[in-house]
């Protein structure tokens, strides 16, 4: 199940003691069904509140956010987000956080154990479905996150930095599960990062914002086959592209000196 | 050994030998479990409608910011207040009997509850409001699944602290006025009172610091490191 996401000339400020400050500048991204789009930007850029607005948690101060051509109207499971922190229920196992979304979709319970049986099995937790989110390291809490969330086959699965809080092996091994889980389940998603390598390896597309205020300043369509890995040659060559076109922007006022291969800095 | 050395100081404090007869003779003539038996009753009754009034008040008032504001310093002073000093009004306004020292044991008990739960809904992580949002829930379905499970360890907390206030109304009340609480305590006050003897009286307080003793182990003990080791308060040696 999948659906299009449509954002059309979409602003959104928010107000501090009065002063405003704008988050995102007229903004307009088409997002087919199924497809996996990635947002590189630097912080503050507006990418979390871009979720923030297509999950429903935000309404934007002018312009629409529809999906599947239905205006969002507030949160809801068909569009499901992915937080940087795993955002598991610490008083529940990972079964019944598994379950949690079913059990409020009002999906029987036979059927509610099997789905979650199913999808626990499919990220390699069967053998801690009995555990609670503290017993498990990082890597796998946010794979308990990732069946969460597959289980309830949301139309847009919405990720915000969900690798961020990984060490690199957990990271790399995900990057792959999910562009399988992608393939398989043909959900369209949208994948939040500051890292334009992370941005590269998973996007069939990766749209480019900047900040001050957020808007897109370059959508680069990534062709290369899958499932792609972070170290691939060809990855950190786009990834060095990407970079140049951020650099652009210098929303960091970073100016440190980048030639060739060897001056790739991630910030 | 302090007991006894304080027994032998003061004439009229009945040593730990003779309170221990006491204890047994009460124990064979049944006003030993009859003590502990009313005690229970009265006090589980009474604070199970605290409980229910102070949770229910605590989440409407941690979750609406208006109510907070306004309730909160009322609150907040309500506790402060030692609550027997209810136990005089009660007695004048609901009349001498069991039923005027179980509202002011309830009533005492119920502002430590609301605060317990107020400050515990409050302190529920924004995130996991978020992901129950984004898994379907809201309303008093969120509320029951994600605030209130969220909010159980502090909430627990709020409960205890409403227990020892609960008792410590109980026992001004029955020192205010007798009998009244159906408990027995108050009719060994008087009776010790009027006598001056305090052996009775002494092996009534190894009774009810028994019970209070035997309460915190059996639930409250339990529930908190139940709640810990769940949540992986306890450190146990994790896996990773």
């Amino acid at each position: 199940m999948s659906a299009s996401v449509r954002l059309d000339a979409v602003t959104q400020a928010f107000a501090r003691r009065g002063s405003h400050r704008a988050a995102l500048a007229e903004l307009s991204l088409d997002i087919a069904a199924g497809e996996l789009v990635a947002v590189v930007g630097p912080s503050g850029c507006g990418k979390s509140t871009l979720l923030d607005l297509i999950a429903g948690h935000a309404r934007p101060a002018t312009g629409s956010v529809t999906v599947g051509g239905v205006p969002v109207a507030g949160p809801g499971p068909q569009r499901m987000l992915v937080f940087q922190e795993h955002a598991l229920f610490p008083w529940l196992t990972v079964q019944a956080n598994v379950e949690f979304g079913l059990r409020s979709a009002g999906v029987a319970p036979d059927r509610r154990a099997a789905t979650a049986d199913e999808w626990i099995a499919r990220v390699g937790l069967a053998d801690a479905a009995h555990l609670h989110p503290h017993e498990l390291s990082g890597g796998m809490r946010q794979r308990a996150a990732l069946a969460r969330a597959f289980a309830l086959a949301p139309q847009v699965l919405l990720m915000d930095e969900p690798f961020s809080a990984l060490d690199a092996p957990s990271r790399d091994r995900l990057h792959v599960e999910l562009q399988d889980l992608w393939r398989e389940t043909g959900t369209t998603i949208v994948f939040v990062t500051h890292n334009v390598r992370e941005a590269v390896t998973l996007g069939d597309r990766v749209v480019v914002m900047s900040s001050g205020p957020g808007r897109v300043i370059a959508e680069v369509a990534v062709t290369l086959p899958r499932p792609r890995v972070v170290e691939s040659g060809r990855v950190v060559d786009l990834a060095q592209h990407v970079r140049g076109l951020l650099d652009e922007a210098d929303q960091m006022g970073i100016s440190a000196p980048r030639h060739g291969r060897d001056g790739y800095v991630s910030i | 050994m302090i007991w006894w050395l304080a027994s032998l100081a003061a004439d009229a404090l009945p040593g730990p030998g003779v309170t221990a007869a006491a204890l047994a003779d009460m124990a064979a003539d049944g006003r030993l479990v009859s003590i502990v038996w009313r005690l229970a009753a009265f006090m589980g009754a009474c604070f199970a409608i605290a409980v229910v009034l102070g949770v229910a008040g605590g989440l409407a008032i941690g979750m609406s910011r208006a109510g907070d504001r306004g309730l909160s310093p009322y609150l907040a002073a309500l506790q402060g207040m030692p609550t027997s000093m209810w136990i005089p009004v009660a007695a004048i306004v609901l009349g001498t009997d069991v039923w005027s020292l179980g509202a002011v044991v309830t009533l005492g008990a119920v502002p430590a509850i609301m605060l317990g739960t107020r400050t515990a809904v409050r302190n529920v992580p924004p995130l996991l409001l978020r992901a129950g949002r984004t898994l379907g829930e809201s309303g008093t379905s969120l509320v029951k699944r994600v605030v209130l499970p969220a909010a159980l360890p502090g909430i627990m907390t709020g409960v205890e602290l409403g227990w020892s206030i609960a008792f410590r109304c109980l026992v001004a009340g029955e020192i205010f006025s007798g009998a009244l609480s159906g408990t027995g305590i108050g009719t060994v006050i008087s009776r010790s009172r009027q006598t001056g003897d305090l052996t009775e009286m002494m092996a009534t307080i190894i009774i009810v610091l028994a019970f209070t003793v035997l309460i915190d182990r059996l639930v409250f003990s339990r529930v908190q490191s139940r709640l810990r080791t769940r949540r992986g308060l306890v450190d146990a040696g994790l896996p990773h």
